[in-house]
């Protein structure tokens, strides 16, 4: 076992290797997680998801763009590759915070913003099923009910795709879904999310999270009053 | 038809605009496509696919709404095709634009593989010389829209591999950007051979270098050097002007595109993202300015909305030195309801006019 002292140390390590994109860095860091004995799942929770929540604050500021993320996101894949098989076998869990079903509606392919959104949510803790992208609209219904997922999320970059959210959000109420909804991309707004009958909207891959985790707070509200 | 208060033919207007000339009232450049498709009651892939097609809806359209930009032939994912990759024209209704499957380019070996297309066999290119034969019959100019530099990159590789490369690969990266610019350099100079350079208007499409993908400093080293000689070259060509739209949110880019030859005038047209004062500080002293009606509003808000967003975008722009060309920000919703596009013309029918 490590002592706590050297765990804070790789804590940070691994905190700084994401956020600094350095792949190579993180992976001989993460082997260095096993061979110590350190924590895996502190490794992931409190290093590795920490250095992409850093990303994505910078990306928030505009400090960091796409081309950063995507490597902070390599990164953070490459670390969690090493570390899960030993998040597992110590039999903590690391998909906490919720599930949620993400993708990108039929008719649209561009899923850059998709991606982005699906490593957040995995940095923080949740539990992602992502149907990819020009997804039918009954697959989100089918995959919402498949995993009981809190959240569906759903992206859209051009004014016509869009239109399929409405369609897509009325589906998942007429099979009775309690799911929340979130819905983004460019095309949007808070008043078109409204107006389409969605209960969020995330402007950007770095305030999604944000967002989903204040819409499950007020599921989880409702569940314990009803 | 002529909007009740015109004085001037649409082409006319468009010319004297060119020239330096007064106009009796704002020209309008509709961005759009897939809705003149839906308007004369073709499938939207048939102004990608059929350029008969897209021409006479484009051309029907225009009179039936007062626009006054000349129909043209183009879409964002042009490249794919051209490097021998795939591209999926528009088959349901949810679809507003041909889009890539999967890129031609997938990795390095790939690019160190690429070779310039033929540009008279190459993709959709037959259907863009088809489309502005068209043009030529009907007097029209002879417009050519291509992709932007790092644009048409990301159509061949995939806009995240390309972003990847720029940081992990800068060579890689750097390698295809040229390549894609030399290829549109020999479309264009194509279309110069077979029309004449003084008789063709360039249209460059760049969305995918909006800050919302990548920095400023990424912008400068990977797009401007790039779209700088492409510019140049085009112009040395004899071609007068380059139509530009920059797409999306390009706020910290104004400053180098601003480094960027558009032309003698050359039109600059903006997403809504940037604003017509930022577009005007920037360029008015220089270009045309063309924008930004917000896509959105023309789809989702109400005829008023429309009117009094066109109205605002006629007060800030209609002065700008070179002139104004009344623009949505984007292409032009498909599914945009007809009266809202009403709207906005009778906006620029009302507060469009020069006195």
């Amino acid at each position: 076992m490590a002592s706590d002292s050297r765990t804070k140390e790789m804590l940070k390590e691994l905190h700084d290797a994401v956020l600094a994109f350095d792949e190579d860095r993180t992976t001989e860091l993460c082997h260095t997680v096993l061979r110590e004995g350190i924590d895996a799942y502190r490794a992931v929770a409190e290093g590795l998801s920490q250095g992409m929540n850093s990303a994505s604050d910078r990306y928030e500021k505009m400090e960091y763009f796409v081309p950063e993320l995507l490597l902070c996101s390599d990164a953070l894949y490459a670390g969690l590759d090493i570390l899960k098989p030993a998040v597992l076998a110590s039999g903590k869990r690391t998909g906490t915070k919720g599930s949620i079903v993400i993708g990108v509606v039929e008719g649209d392919i561009h899923d850059i913003g998709k991606n982005l959104v699906k490593t957040m949510f995995e940095a923080a803790g949740w539990t992602v099923y992502d149907l990819g992208k020009d997804v039918k609209l009954e697959r989100f219904v089918e995959e919402q009910a498949r995993t009981n997922s809190e959240i569906v999320a759903i992206s859209a970059l051009m004014t016509t795709s869009m239109l399929a959210m409405p369609k897509a959000i009325n589906m998942l109420r007429e099979k009775g879904s309690k799911a929340r909804v979130l819905v983004g991309g460019a095309p949007l707004n808070a008043d078109v999310a409204r107006k389409f009958g969605a209960d969020g909207y995330a402007p950007s891959a770095a305030t999604a999270v944000e967002e989903a985790t204040k819409l499950i707070e007020a599921l989880k509200k409702q569940r314990q009053q009803g | 038809m002529a909007l009740s208060n015109d004085r001037m033919e649409s082409l006319e207007r468009v010319k004297a605009l060119l020239n330096g000339q007064p106009v009796d009232r704002v020209p309008v450049f509709p961005f759009a496509l897939g809705f003149c498709a839906k308007n004369v009651g073709y499938p939207i892939a048939s102004m990608y696919d059929n350029p008969e097609r897209s021409f006479e809806a484009q051309l029907w359209t225009q009179e039936m709404y007062g626009w006054d930009y000349p129909p043209f032939y183009g879409y964002a994912s042009y490249g794919s095709w051209e490097f021998g990759g795939p591209i999926e024209f528009p088959s349901s209704e949810l679809q507003q634009a041909p889009t890539i499957p999967y890129f031609p380019v997938q990795s390095e070996k790939d690019v160190d593989n690429l070779k310039l297309p033929d540009v008279t066999k190459a993709g959709m290119l037959p259907f863009a010389m088809q489309f502005c034969k068209l043009q030529q019959e009907h007097g029209l100019p002879i417009v050519l829209v291509v992709g932007g530099t790092f644009t048409m990159a990301g159509n061949i590789c995939g806009v995240e591999k390309l972003c990847r490369w720029m940081l992990r690969r800068p060579e890689v990266a750097d390698h295809l950007i040229g390549m894609a610019r030399d290829h549109i350099l020999d479309v264009v100079r194509h279309w110069a051979e077979t029309f004449g350079g003084r008789n063709v208007a360039v249209q460059i499409w760049e969305p995918s270098a909006a800050n919302q993908i990548i920095s400023p400093a990424q912008f400068e080293k990977f797009v401007l050097p790039y779209q700088r000689s492409l510019h140049e070259s085009i112009l040395s060509m004899g071609i007068r002007y380059i139509l530009c739209h920059i797409c999306g949110e390009q706020n910290l880019n104004l400053p180098y595109w601003a480094q960027i030859p558009m032309g003698n005038p050359g039109i600059v047209s903006f997403g809504h993202e940037v604003g017509l004062d930022a577009a005007i500080k920037h360029f008015g002293g220089k270009c045309i300015v063309a924008g930004d009606i917000e896509p959105r509003v023309i789809q989702e808000g109400t005829p008023q909305q429309v009117y009094e967003l066109t109205r605002q975008c006629l007060q800030k722009a209609k002065h700008s030195p070179l002139g104004y060309i009344l623009m949505p920000a984007c292409e032009l919703p498909p599914m945009a309801p007809p009266y809202n596009v009403y709207s906005m013309m009778k906006a620029v029918n009302d507060f469009g006019g020069y006195a």
